[in-house]
Parts: C-alpha cells; structure tokens; sequence
C-alpha cells in the first residue's frame, strides 16, 4: 500500500539507484539469502565480535561459555519467531553434529514467514506498549497484518516508518491503531515518533525548557507542528479512528498564542511550498540523508531485541548524556545497514550470526556489568509470547504459521490473560515485571490447569500413547518446552515420583506444571 | 542507570534472602513488640466509583433549592452538620474530618479517576503510579506473606492506567480481590470476593512445589540476573501466600453471621469487612470501592432516590469499620480517604439527577493522623464554588501521606533516571494531629 509515498520519497532520499528498490524483490523472498547477503552478514558479524571481544581482554573481563544447542536453540527460536521449536526440529538439531548448523539455521529462520509475522509483533508492542483494550483488538490485527506485509517483502526500514507517518485510513487494514492508541495528538505522536524511530527523549522539553536537556521546548513544538493537521478522534470512540490529514491545525508554545511552526530536529525549517502534507515532508526527512538518527536508533533496537539491552541503555534514549557501551560498534553496524539498503532482516541476521549471541545465560554473573555483554541476558517473555509457547507446548497450536496473526490476536482468552499478566507499563516497552498476582494466575488460573491436567491436555495425551515408557514421555515434555533433555537429577526426581503415582500421567501433569512455571521456561 | 540497576538487584537479591523467617501473623506481635519506629499508620481508601455529590453527604446545603427535598443532620460533634441519609456516621463524626473545598480540574471519569487516584495530570509522559502502589510500597513490610496493597472491586475498565503501579512495575501492583459470585452462608446469601486463584494448588501440592522450587534455584544459581531473581521471589510470595495462615485473611465465611450483616451484605459492606480482616494481618495499604460495576455514584438522573439506598450501603459499612477497628484499638493506627473522581453539579438537573461537577467537592478524611470532628474549608451558600481553603486533589494526597506518617515529598526513580516525588501536593496542617 502507499506506493505513491514511497516513490515519492524513493526518488528524493539517497540519491542512488538504492533507493528505488523499495517494491518487493522476489529474488530476496526466498527460502534463504543470497550468498553474498550471507557473506556480508558474516563478515559483520565477525567485526562485531573481535570489537567485543578486545574489550573483553583489555578489561580483563570473564566471558561465559558457549551455550549449548538446546539454550541457542530456544533462544534463536523465540528471538526470531516467538514460538519454540517442534520436537521434531529440536531433536534432529541436538543430533546434528555440523558445526555451521547455527548460521544455517539463523538464516532459515530470518526467512521463514514466522519471522516477519514475529517482527510485527514485536513492533506493534514497541509502538503501542500498553495492554489493548478489547475495542481495539481489530485494530491490533490490522497493524500487525499491515506490519506483516512489510517485513515479508523485506520493504526498507526507513520507508516502513516512512510509510507510517503517512499513512491513512481505518484500523482494520493499516497501522490507525498507532495514531488511536496516541490519540492522534501532536505532542503523544511527536514524544513517540522521537523515541521510536529516532531515540531522541525530547518530550521532557514539552513544558518547559530544561537547563540540562539538549531539546528546548521550541524543538519539542516544532517537531510535534508535523502532527498538527490530523484529524482527532471522537470522544469514546477509539475503535472506529479513521487516520486523515486535515487542511488546518497548528500547535502553540504552550501558555501563549504563538504559533510554533514544523521544524525538522537536524533544525532547519520544513519548506513552505504547499507541496504535501505536514506528515508527507516529515516522512521525507526521516528517511533523507539529513536524518543521522533513524538508522543508529534502529541498529541500537535490533541489537536490543536479540542481546535484550541496548548498546544505547535504554535503547530509546540517545545523545551526549547516554553514551553508547560500544560507540565503534554501533557506528559500524549503522554504516552497514544503510550500505545494505535498511534491510532489517539481514541486520537481525547478522546479530543473530555473531559468536556474542550464542554466549550462555549462564557464567560470571555478579562482577561482570551488563553492558560488556560477556554473557546473555535473559529477559521475561512478554505475555503475548508466553500464552502463544504455552498454547504451543499443549499442542493446541501445533504448526504456527504467519497467517496466524488474526487467531492469535483475536483469542478471547489471550486477551484476558495479556491483560492479567501485564499490569504494568514500563518504559522498555518489552520489557515485563511478574507479581504475585501474575503468579497465582500461572499457577492456579484456567489456562494451566487445563494443559497439565490429562483430561486436556494434548501433550500429555500425545506422549501418552502405550508404546512410549514414561522416561521417552519425560524426555518429549522437556523436550518441548525446555529445548532440552532432564538432566540426571531431574530424571530421577521426576521418574521417582511417577513411579510411585498412582496416577502416572497426573503426575506427568505435575511435571509439566512445574516447568511451566519456571523461570526457565518464562524467561528468555 | 548502571548504578540504578545495581541497586534495584541488590533489593531483590535481599527480598529473596529475607523471605521465608517469619511467617505473617506473626509480624503484628513483632512489630508491637519493637514500638513502631517508624510511627507508620495503615491506610484505608474507600473509593466512590462515578463521583459522589457532595450537598447529598458531606456538605449539605439545607433549605437551598440545590439540596432538593434533602435536609442535614446534627452530630457527636456540636456544629458540625452532615446530610441527613448518614445516621450512623453521624456518630462517628468526632472521627471524622470532612474537607469541603476540594477544587479540581478534570470532569470525565477516565481523565478525572487518573489525576485523583495518581495526583498528576493524565496524558504526561510518565506512567504514574496510582496510590494504591506508591502508598502500598511506602508501608510495605518485607515480612508479610500479604500483598502489601489490596483493591477490592475497583472500577479498572474507567481507566486501566488510573489502577495501575506505573513505572514502579508489577511488583507493585496492589492485588485486586473481585467479586467471585454470591455464597449462600447460614441461610443467607453473601457477595462472594476473593482473591483470584488463592484456592487450589491443593492436589499433590508438596510436589509440585518442590518440583519448581528446584526447578528455580538450578536457573537462578547459574544466572542471577534481575528478572529471574524476580521471577523466583514473585513465586516464593505467591507460594508463601497459598500456604500461609494470614491467607485466611480473605475467608468471610469465619467471620460470625451478626458481624458479616452488621457491615451489611453489599459488596461494599463485606469488602469493608474484608479490609478490617486484612488490617488484622498487617495489610498497610487497602481499598474498598463502592458503585465500580455501574458507576453508581454517576447519578444523572433520579439522583435522590439513588443516593438514598448508596448512603445507607455506605453509611452501614462504613460505620460498622470505624466501630470494629476502634474495638481493636487499630482505628488510631488506620487513616481513612472517602473520595472518588469528582462531585456533582449543586444544580439539579431536568432528570432530577447531578452531572459532573470538579470546582468544587468533597472528601472526608477518618482515623489516625487526623485531627477528626471538624470539617475543613467551605463551598458558596448553593454549593457551586469553593470560598474557603481550597485544595486540589494533590493537596488531598498529600495530606494522607502525611497523617500515614509518610513524607509526600519522598521520591521513586522513574527508569529514565528521573526522580519523581510521591505527590507534589502540600498538607493540609488543620487536619494533621
């Protein structure tokens, strides 16, 4: 959708033939990339690592060891799709003794439709963090569908956030929810657009001047002025925000009566030719040369997304008072995503690919800061996933696909559950805190109650089959949720007590009660 | 942020070594024992979802054409004068310290029930934390198997934000009790609430919690990072709080039929009844809402035939808790806040009903920390502007921070690094003991 814009932009940004790739290419659509993209990946991702790595020595710094198969396995799973591997999968992955597996498998993944669907995901919560309210669901399912699209036809990142900022029409086929979940105000579209795609915190200047901040008020209003001919929506009625320009609008220094026109944040005013709309030069100007802030912001949110903190801390804040952890690596990468065209999902590929992401969780832990990223950090799974992995592992959704996205969203008891499990709205909009009452939920509620009680539960009922022992069943419910054989210690545990049930798959049950609410299991 | 970080990991780290020592009922013994320090008080809100009208309860004004056919009454307190539906509360009023001269600005629910419950502006950048959490977390004591902050029945779908901890987090979320049905108990029919997945977890218990227990302490040994150090203590409270004794906190049905109708058989009623319980076991912070399903209060139409059988709800429950909590001797250590999103108009309407009104309103203050027996500030002859001592709905926030033996200036670290004071508020002094 919106070719037109893109054209437009395509023929004004980059001045090179780059550009013009902006429609889908059927070659880049295939089962994997291109062997020079994958080469170019790779080599990426080796400078990446020899910078991490000569930190590492000149601070002397312990580095963890290598995760094994089962922890990369799960992680590059739920990372680049948001689902856990098929038994099946996971055990011919263990079994496989090819070193170049995990490269293998990171391109696999990065082009399977699960990949741009999960992208979608991911960024639909990025821009719209807060939990959904019911009325706006169908919008959910219309943003992310539309989100879909874009990441499947790999179109450049530059021209999705452009194709944002421009777009019009109903929730139900395009991203309104973003503008409705704002309320299609200047200011709330102006504080998130800034963070989002730029990594610029400059709402701090809506009120007033700070003696410290960089941003004065005047910037904040000017930047906001290219969401001022927006059409608002209704009072109470969110559900049916229909995005559209208007001919008038303007903002106001707050407390007076002076108009504030759009100014770009690099600081030269928007040109007043009446050609296009506010939106439509704001969306030019993100995507020009003259923006050196949307690729590093992006770079620095991929890098967020698989190591699960910034190498700018919090990923969304950028300038002179939050310097970057590594500044020649963030530097190198955004040189790289722009030379690559702002391909997103080579950029993922390429972190996925380096030896820093396949360092495990485990290792030196309370003398190594985050930031050297000698170790992975895991995170708390966002409620969406969890529900999705355990709906997944009870085998209720057995073969996840990208057309997926309408069930998943429009589960009635997804929903419920998203809005239990997240009660609070931090400000890394993935990131998730767990209560007790989040607890009780897991460990009492419906939802888990049904997948480990044998009645229900179609793991249970599939390992149940007569011809497996109850170590082959043990082994599958690993298996399918930790990525993972028992070790010793957990077999006997375990064996021991179904041994002595009297009823063996109950206990079964109890097992796989246990693991789903693990932090094992619900962290990442 | 670094710095910020380590911090909050070592927090965890040392909740996740304090737990387990010592179980719930026994912290009130212990912290009679040591003579409370700290000189904190608990702290009930009641709210009033939808926006009671003040000339109908707290600031009547009889004889004047706003007041309808409703007059005031005298009470335990010479001068001082409520509306004429609160009998029992009438008695109470040496207790009581009505504040007349609240002023605000928003006037729809969803703004309004933010900006009252987290004393800030909505739409800013900060996800505020409502007073639930920032009161919960101030009181809190590490020793308790409770949740440190209650909300029982509140009308979240107004405004999930205005019911949530903000960017304090989860952590601090105060656990919401709802109604879970009607109970049929001696002969009677109760509201039944209860906190949502307390019961269970009893078939093959010791297993199962042994199981994840060990399950976590392999995963967290290897890797103390902050999430899963939270995941483990979220669990160990929840597990603690399935098994403790202080969980019969939330089990009415112990309570004897004559106490359970004396707070009346409303939601409201047994919801204050349920407060006093948890009070018992040393809950800081607990919230009774009355009206959340219907926005009850929000009396448009038919106005004085609705406020009739609200104010005898209120008026019995209330009044049986200032009664119980005195009998115990805890109602010097609870403050009390009536408040909800706004008034209504003095102007009656062509429905016979008020609409919303924020210039000028009510709210009472009760119990410990407060000077009671006195109402503060005062509205025009009609009740439509406040001409004496007005407050905002900060000032109100403050001042119960203050009476809980709280500093309202007292700041939280936003994420971003920004400190943020509890209210911005000042307290009122006439009302503080």
């Amino acid at each position: 959708m919106r070719y037109r814009t893109l054209q437009v932009i395509g023929a004004l940004v980059w001045g090179s033939l780059v550009a013009v790739v902006v429609l889908p290419v059927e070659a880049q659509s295939g089962p994997s990339s291109s062997a020079a993209d994958r080469e170019r990946a790779w080599a990426m991702a080796e400078r990446v690592d020899q910078a991490l790595r000569s930190r590492w020595q000149a601070a002397g710094i312990d580095v963890a060891p290598v995760a094994d198969d089962s922890e990369f396995l799960r992680r590059v799973y739920l990372d680049l799709t948001g689902s856990l591997p098929p038994v099946t999968v996971t055990r011919r992955f263990l079994a496989d003794p090819r070193p170049g597996k995990r490269r293998e498998l990171v391109d696999k993944l990065v082009h399977s439709p699960r990949f741009a669907a999960h992208m979608a995901a991911v960024w639909r919560r990025i821009l719209v963090p807060r939990s959904l309210e019911p009325d706006q669901v169908p919008n959910a399912v219309g943003f992310e569908r539309w989100l879909e699209q874009q990441f499947a036809a790999r179109a450049r990142f530059d021209h999705i956030v452009a194709d944002l900022l421009t777009a019009e029409g109903d929730g139900t086929r395009g991203p309104a929810l973003y503008y409705a979940s704002l309320e299609a105000k200047p200011e709330k579209l102006a504080a998130s657009t800034a963070a989002n795609f730029l990594g610029l915190q400059i709402q701090c200047a809506e009120c007033h001047d700070h003696p410290f901040d960089h941003w004065k008020q005047r910037d904040f209003w000017g930047y906001a002025a290219f969401f001022a001919q927006l059409q608002r929506p209704a009072d109470n009625l969110p559900g049916n925000f229909v995005v559209a320009d208007t001919d008038s609008g303007e903002v106001y220094l707050p407390g007076t009566d002076e108009v504030v026109p759009p100014r770009f944040l690099s600081g030269e005013l928007a040109p007043n030719d009446g050609y296009g709309t506010r939106r439509a030069r704001l969306a030019i100007w993100m995507a020009s040369r003259d923006n050196p802030y949307l690729p590093r912001a992006a770079v620095n949110w991929a890098w967020f997304l698989l190591f699960n903190r910034g190498l700018v801390h919090p990923a969304d804040d950028h300038g002179a008072h939050n310097p970057p952890s590594h500044p020649e690596v963030l530097d190198e990468l955004t040189e790289f995503f722009i030379a690559s065209g702002f391909d997103w999902s080579l950029l993922i590929q390429t972190l996925a690919s380096t030896n820093a992401y396949q360092l495990s969780g485990k290792g030196p832990t309370d003398t190594v800061p985050p930031e050297a990223f000698a170790r992975h950090l895991p995170r708390t799974l966002d409620a969406e996933t969890l529900f999705d992995i355990i709906l997944q592992v009870a085998g209720q959704n057995a073969s996840p696909s990208a057309s997926g996205i309408n069930a998943r969203i429009l589960d009635a008891n997804r929903i419920q559950f998203v809005l239990r499990m997240q009660a609070a709205n931090s400000r890394e909009p993935t990131r998730y805190e767990r209560g007790v009452p989040q607890a009780l939920l897991l460990m009492n509620g419906p939802l888990i109650d049904q997948l480990t009680s044998p009645q229900s539960s179609r793991l249970l009922q599939a390992v149940g089959a007569p011809f497996f022992s109850d170590e082959q069943r043990l082994e599958a419910v690993f298996l399918a949720t930790l990525c993972r054989f028992p070790t010793e210690t957990e077999r006997r545990m375990c064996m021991n007590y179904i041994d002595q049930a009297a009823d063996r798959s109950s206990a079964l049950g109890d097992v796989l009660w246990g693991i789903l609410n693990s932090a094992e299991f619900c962290l990442n | 942020m670094v710095r910020l970080e380590r911090r909050r990991f070592l927090r965890a780290v040392l909740a996740g070594g304090t737990v387990g020592s010592c179980a719930g009922w026994f912290a009130p013994l212990v912290r009679a024992l040591q003579g409370h320090p700290a000189r904190r008080r608990r702290c009930v809100v009641l709210w009033m979802a939808g926006g009671p009208s003040h000339l109908d309860t707290f600031d009547p004004k009889p004889g004047h054409a706003n007041a309808g056919d409703l007059g005031d009454r005298p009470t335990s307190v010479a001068g001082l004068r409520i509306g004429e539906l609160l009998p029992r509360l009438a008695q109470w009023a040496h207790r009581l310290a009505p504040v007349r001269s609240l002023s605000t600005r928003e006037g729809d629910h969803t703004r309004a029930t933010y900006a009252v419950r987290t004393g800030r502006r909505p739409g800013g950048p900060i996800a505020d934390p409502d007073l639930a959490a920032l009161l919960g977390k101030e009181l809190a004591s590490q020793s308790s198997d409770l949740p440190h902050s209650v909300s029982i029945d509140p009308p979240v779908f107004i405004n999930p934000a205005a019911f949530s901890p903000g960017f304090l987090g989860a952590s601090h979320a105060s656990a919401v009790v709802g109604v879970l049905g009607e109970a049929e108990e001696g002969g009677q029919s109760f509201p039944r609430l209860g906190l949502d997945y307390l019961e269970g977890l009893t078939q093959r218990r010791t297993w199962r919690k042994e199981w994840l227990q060990w399950l976590e302490s392999q995963y967290v040994e290897s890797r103390k990072s902050e999430n899963a150090l939270a995941h483990q203590v979220a669990y160990q409270r929840a597990l603690r709080l399935l098994e403790s004794p202080a969980a019969k906190a939330f089990s009415l049905e112990q309570e004897p039929d004559q106490v359970r109708e004396r707070y009346g058989k409303s939601v409201f009623g047994q919801g204050c009844l349920l407060a006093r319980r948890l009070l018992e076991q040393d809950v800081p912070f607990v919230e009774v809402c009355l009206g959340s399903r219907e926005l009850s209060w929000d009396t448009h139409n038919d106005n004085f035939s609705r406020l009739r059988k609200l104010c005898e709800e209120l008026d019995t429950a209330w009044s049986a808790l200032l009664q119980e909590l005195d009998e115990r001797g805890l109602l010097e250590e609870t403050t009390l806040l009536w408040i909800g999103e706004f008034g209504r108009t003095p102007a009656i309407n062509q429905n016979a009903g008020r609409d919303h009104y924020p210039d000028a309103w009510s709210c009472v203050f009760a119990g410990g920390g407060i000077r009671g027996g006195q109402a503060f500030g005062k509205t025009s002859a009609g009740g439509e502007e406040v001409v004496e001592g007005k407050v905002s709905q900060a000032d109100v926030l403050a001042t119960l921070a203050a009476a809980l033996g709280v500093d309202p200036a007292r700041e939280n670290i936003t994420p971003l690094g920004r400190p943020v004071k509890l209210f911005d508020g000042t307290p009122i002094r006439d009302l503080l003991t």
